[in-house]
């Protein structure tokens, strides 16, 4: 089983139209797909492949927190000041965890004199398994609002991902991963089989990516760039594609031009090469997936 | 921070978080506020390419890591149990190895241990950046390649705009912050006095908006929407209204789609200085007021 991500650096750059119709091509070529969406701030690939029908919701508890004993605290407030995040503030002469700050690290409970504290799980948010109407399954993570996003949602995603790939003895998880380059984006890249890197003809997604590439390359996971709303600059175009060719040393998978049927596909929720197949963007991305099939499920 | 504060913001991607935050900025200080602009989005701060301005001797933003001396060591492994990011592992007898990616910096090891063994290291995790561009005060906080804990990063930004704040200088702060909703925004809204949602006409922006609506009404924090690419062909901009009225959130700009953005973005040239009378620079513009009179209304002027 080969896991493909699609990651980008920079937000809106068309990392979910890739994942979808990428997914649904390599599902209808045979290599059974299970896709993932490690994007759990802004979980849209479900969206983009028409909505699913529920198969199993599960909370997921992989963040820590710290959690204070009113009653044994004796308000010194070593806990306030060991705490390196900023997390704990006194409020009526007594610590008060405040939940978006806590990093759940427990040196609160190293520092307490009176054993006061302790570390508890807590909910990170809710991992879906949905069918499709493509005829694959999709696992989607939602992060609780205003949780600490660190990596274990993402890491809880691919793991019920490879589990049901490895049950239903399919070939390839397509991965939509979330924009950045911090911990969810390591964690959605990490392990991965192959990286579609997708960007925009603008020096911000250019940056972007270069930023991104360092991750990549630092895994060591081979990758493909894949150059999206292609004619938005084209002065920016040939300075984009050179210094993919030649600085990052990646190939150059297809590049999109801006098309309309592709906004109108998301309107209907559907992949565009499934809504429209004869747009000009639907054949640029079939292309793309035939080649990524290539590259990474020879 | 006492100065007002608006938290530029969105949910999904990509919407123009940047680009609004950016020229809102630039409009304000044209309008004679000082301002300062703080880019928040540590995992790809881009407000310093739209402003085209080059970042240089930048802070490093450093946290502890623990330097253990194998002379001292008793290999009692009291801090390999403390240790909750697994950052320090190894059998009891031995000298723990240390994982340093996994170090979030807390120092539960040292404080643990007995035989005075962890010395004090420093790692690095990002770099801040201040710097003036356009008549605005900027304050970029980045992330290094690798290191995976933005929140770090952000945190430590967002303190060295406060500090810097404290000069007295400034009369409206506007953060740029990261897509999504997770605790990063979550503090960075928690010190705004208003929240600015940039979203997009697709059922994507109206989903992730929806998310992030639910965030700011949970911080109650008084917050209004920007639709951006507001005439994109094709485009759903019901489902952007209904998923803010739905909440008695208000619209309160339409950006439309203009290459002139486009021109000033590539450039690096503002679009309200560059061509203010452009469609979108007047949209944009047309923030100013509107924010200053938002200020008013909440309170903080």
């Amino acid at each position: 089983m080969k896991e493909i991500v699609v990651a980008s650096g920079k937000g809106g750059v068309g990392k979910t139209t890739v994942a979808a119709s990428l997914a649904v091509f390599l599902n209808k070529a045979g290599a059974k797909v299970v896709a993932a969406d490690a994007d759990v701030d802004a979980p849209d690939l479900l969206l983009a492949l028409g909505g699913g029908k529920t198969i199993s919701s599960t909370e997921i508890e992989a963040s820590e927190k710290a959690v204070i004993d009113e009653s044994t605290c004796t308000g010194c407030s070593n806990c306030v000041r060991a705490c390196p995040f900023g997390a704990i503030v006194m409020q009526d002469n007594l610590p008060t965890v405040v939940r978006l700050m806590c990093e759940g690290c427990g040196v609160c409970k190293v520092v307490c004199p009176v054993d006061a504290v302790e570390v508890k799980k807590a909910v990170t948010g809710t991992l879906k398994i949905e069918d499709t109407k493509y005829g694959f399954p999709s696992v989607t993570g939602y992060l609780r609002l205003g949780e600490h996003n660190s990596g274990h949602l993402v890491a809880s995603v691919k793991k019920s991902g490879r589990k049901i790939a490895e049950d239903t003895a399919a070939k390839a998880l397509v991965v939509d991963a979330a924009p950045g380059i911090g911990c969810p984006v390591i964690a959605s890249i990490s392990g991965a089989s192959y990286v579609i890197a997708v960007t925009e003809p603008t020096p911000a997604a250019k940056r972007d990516l270069e930023r991104l590439v360092k991750v990549i390359k630092h895994f060591n996971v081979p990758a493909g760039v894949v150059i999206n709303k292609a004619n938005l600059s084209e002065d920016f175009r040939g300075t984009l594609e050179n210094w993919v060719k030649n600085e990052l040393g990646y190939q150059i998978l297809g590049e999109i031009p801006i098309d309309y049927e592709v906004v109108k596909a998301l309107v209907n929720m559907a992949p565009v090469t499934e809504f429209n197949p004869n747009a000009e963007a639907s054949k640029i991305l079939t292309a793309i997936a035939k080649r990524v099939k290539g590259e990474a499920l020879p | 921070m006492s100065v007002p504060t608006v938290a530029v913001t969105g949910g999904k991607g990509g919407t123009g978080k940047t680009t609004v935050a950016v020229n809102l900025a630039v409009g304000l200080s044209m309008g004679g506020s000082k301002v300062m602009l703080v880019d928040a989005d540590v995992d790809g701060p881009c407000c310093a390419m739209l402003l085209g301005v080059e970042l240089s001797n930048g802070e490093e933003v450093k946290i502890f890591k623990p330097v253990i001396d194998a002379t001292k060591c008793t290999g009692c492994g009291k801090c390999v149990t403390v240790c909750r990011e697994h950052a320090l592992a190894g059998l009891k007898g031995k000298i723990p190895l240390f994982l340093e990616e996994l170090c979030s910096g807390c120092k539960a090891c040292q404080l643990v241990c007995e035989a005075d063994a962890i010395k004090n290291g420093q790692k690095v995790l990002g770099t801040i950046y201040i710097t003036d561009s356009n008549g605005v005060k900027l304050v970029v906080g980045e992330l290094k390649p690798i290191e995976p804990r933005s929140p770090i990063v952000a945190r430590a930004t967002m303190l060295r705009a406060a500090e810097e704040l404290k000069k007295g200088e400034y009369d409206v702060v506007i953060v740029d912050t990261a897509p999504g909703i997770h605790n990063v925004i979550a503090q960075a809204l928690w010190e705004a006095d208003l929240a600015l949602a940039v979203t997009e006409p697709t059922p994507l922006g109206a989903h992730d908006l929806g998310f992030l609506l639910d965030l700011t009404e949970e911080l109650g924090l008084p917050t209004e929407v920007i639709l951006n690419k507001a005439d994109i062909p094709s485009g759903l901009r019901d489902e952007v209204v209904k998923t803010s009225n739905d909440r008695g959130v208000e619209i309160v700009a339409e950006v439309p789609m203009d290459n002139e953005l486009l021109h000033s973005y590539v450039s690096g040239e503002p679009l309200v200085r560059k061509s203010p009378k452009s469609p979108a620079g007047a949209a944009l513009l047309a923030l100013v007021p509107h924010i200053r009179e938002m200020f008013v209304k909440v309170g903080v002027t």
